[in-house]
């Protein structure tokens, strides 16, 4: 008997993994307690479930909370894509791709389609994902609240009764102020019916994806040692009032000036002839353009 | 696989890695190794298991090499070796009383029980710096090598200096309590400590999560949050009156997973502070005193004076101020460095969406911009 018999998860690299060139980032023991924890976060949509977050080889509000739950959930026969801002060549992105790949054997892959894990910071890709697919999301501030509300106690209370009558109060007001609600990423979304959460920050582009989707959405806070999660199939509804609509950014006549989308979430790059529009998600925006030929 | 689109972010941080990893390694001096560090710049080390968690010089030395020096980055290494390994053990609780101390002054009082030992400290030496040159310093150090030899040999036989009694002094909480000087809010029963390191600890939390996340605080947090309750618009702090300042050796037990019975697996250096609160509330017990307690890692004075100070604070203040949040969730140094440098992360989706809302405010009110500015 070998200890790979008695302990198969010490030997991560059979089943189309690479071999692993870094130890384990977590012990056993964490990885566990994490599993145990995203098992209540998917029992119980969008209640932030504490954990005991450890250090991870990245700092605090660098991904270490998507990073631990990536680790938690991934195994050697899987394949990760990481992206930040959309961007899989993003420094950050690469960083966390090469920690995760080389401490657990998994692949990696920038096409959703060959993927089943896909961490990212402040996108979802622009693919239709499948029920097979597990999307984490780094949080930097997992509480939707604390523009309203700064005493920890009194959060815990608003949301054990679903008191968020103060966050309803904050958006009627901005909306007189302003004319328009002004809440930029990571808007208030109500899930199940239930707990309103933060959605990392992603755009408000990113969130009727959110709503009655196909795949699990984990998200992880390592700072402040949170885990939520939207199972599939759940209902993420922005909070907004019946007359005032829910707002995506949307930019009118502008166009992906690589790949001529104007169906996906652009980002601006300035000039001072006039300003160019680009895709966020760059590999989503590669294989169009390999699509239309041009690559 | 579209492996390729994700090269030009890897290259780059490979030669950032490559050019931080070369200067520090290939620089032209002599190679810092461990045990310079630890004899040299010992408090830095200190500082680094005390905030790190972990007590081991070694380690710490390979962190604070490996991090030029930067005290939180040095932490933050020996923080994500330790989440690589596995518990294997809780310690059982030891006597502070166990305490071999290497220094201890009482402020409170001229003669204490028990000696007032300075030990090394240069409390109260002038901050002078001293212009001296390697030559003139490689020769003091020298005569100072062989006096120390000398006096060693010269001891050598004799019994050890100072007593059992001066090595393990009473402390003055004994003698307070003799006189009848202190509110008794010793408990019966014997909770388990909280474990910061295993449950995020929330206000509402005992006060073990409070004793242990300040132990593991980063020291300027913790000094700026005392400060800041002193003179700062926070909130008022009284100034307590010192009753012990002790650093020394304190045993670390273990039960033997056999024999089942604790023994010693080795021993660490701790700072340990008792400070001594005049109670002055009007529901307070105006005829005794209370006491705050401070301990962390390795010599680090400052930081568990700041600690037994908030200690007793947030005693006091019992949860109507915001102060014991503050210490629960703001003095992490990892936490803090981290959040504030990710600020250099690209934002340029989250920038994006608040460019659009801005126009989105224009086109909602025309009228806003033919307002003089």
């Amino acid at each position: 008997m070998t200890l790979a018999d008695v302990l198969p998860e010490a030997s991560p690299t059979p089943s189309g993994g690479v071999p692993t060139s870094l130890p384990p980032l977590l012990d056993e023991h964490a990885k566990r307690e994490i599993r145990r924890t995203i098992l209540t976060a998917v029992a119980v949509p969008g209640y932030q479930v504490p954990f005991g977050s450890r250090e991870m080889p990245v700092a605090r509000g660098w991904g270490s909370g998507g990073l631990q739950v990536t680790l938690a959930v991934v195994g050697s026969g899987d394949t990760v894509k990481v992206i930040d801002q959309g961007d899989d060549a993003g420094v950050n992105a690469v960083n966390l791709r090469r920690l995760i790949t080389a401490s657990t054997g998994a692949n990696e892959s920038t096409v959703p389609e060959e993927s089943t894990i896909i961490q990212s910071r402040h996108r979802i890709p622009e693919d239709e994902l499948r029920s097979d697919h597990i999307v984490v999301l780094q949080v930097p501030v997992p509480e939707p609240l604390r523009g309203v509300e700064r005493d920890q106690r009194e959060l815990a209370r608003m949301h054990a009764e679903a008191d968020y009558a103060k966050m309803w109060v904050s958006l009627y007001e901005d909306k007189v102020r302003n004319g328009v609600i002004t809440q930029t990423t990571g808007y208030p979304c109500l899930v199940d019916g239930r707990y309103v959460i933060a959605t990392t920050p992603i755009p408000r582009w990113d969130i009727p994806r959110l709503h009655q989707a196909p795949f699990l959405t984990l998200f992880g806070a390592g700072r402040e040692k949170r885990i939520y999660a939207v199972p599939p199939h759940t209902d993420v509804e922005p909070l907004t009032f019946t007359d005032v609509p829910f707002e995506v950014e949307r930019t009118p006549g502008a166009t992906c000036a690589t790949c001529g989308s104007d169906r996906s979430f652009l980002v601006e790059v300035p000039a001072a002839t006039g300003s160019r529009w680009v895709c966020s998600d760059s590999d989503w925006c590669r294989r169009r353009q390999k699509a239309q030929g041009h690559d | 696989m579209g492996y390729a689109a994700a090269r030009g972010g890897l290259d780059a941080i490979t030669a950032a890695e490559q050019l931080v990893r070369t200067l520090r390694l290939a620089a032209p001096s002599d190679w810092l190794d461990g045990d310079q560090i630890v004899e040299r710049l010992r408090l830095a080390v200190d500082r680094v298991m005390g905030e790190g968690g972990i007590w081991d010089e070694q380690l710490a030395a390979m962190a604070l090499r490996q991090a030029e020096g930067d005290l939180i980055e040095a932490a933050h290494l020996l923080r994500s070796y330790r989440s690589t390994l596995p518990r294997l053990a809780y310690s059982e609780p030891v006597e502070a009383d166990d305490l071999t101390v290497l220094r201890r002054i009482v402020p409170a009082f001229r003669n204490p029980p028990g000696p007032q030992l300075l030990g090394r400290t240069s409390d109260y030496t002038g901050r002078l710096l001293e212009l001296i040159d390697d030559d003139r310093a490689r020769e003091e150090a020298d005569k100072l090598t062989a006096a120390r030899r000398e006096r060693v040999r010269a001891a050598a036989g004799s019994a050890p200096a100072g007593t059992r009694d001066e090595r393990r002094p009473q402390r003055l909480m004994t003698l307070l309590r003799d006189m009848d000087l202190l509110v008794d809010r010793r408990r019966d029963d014997d909770p388990e400590p909280f474990d910061i390191t295993r449950v995020p600890a929330r206000p509402g939390a005992p006060r073990s999560a409070r004793l242990a996340t300040m132990a593991r605080a980063e020291t300027g947090a913790l000094v700026n949050l005392w400060y800041r309750n002193i003179l700062g618009p926070d909130g008022y702090l009284h100034e307590i009156t010192l009753g012990e300042v002790r650093h020394g050796w304190l045993p670390v037990p273990v039960v033997h997973p056999h024999t089942g019975h604790p023994v010693e697996v080795g021993r660490v250096r701790v700072t340990e502070v008792e400070a001594i609160e005049d109670l002055d509330g009007l529901e307070e017990d105006r005829t005794r005193f209370d006491v705050g307690y401070g301990l962390c890692f390795g010599h680090n004075e400052r930081k568990a004076i700041a600690m037994a100070n908030l200690d007793i604070a947030c005693d006091r203040d019992a949860g109507r101020s915001a102060l014991e949040q503050s210490v629960l969730l703001t003095t992490d140094g990892l936490d803090a460095a981290g959040f504030l440098e990710h600020l250099k992360l690209p934002h340029y989706v989250t920038f994006r969406s608040m460019v659009e809302r801005k126009m989105a405010v224009r086109a909602a009110r025309p009228a806003l911009q033919e307002e003089p500015s």
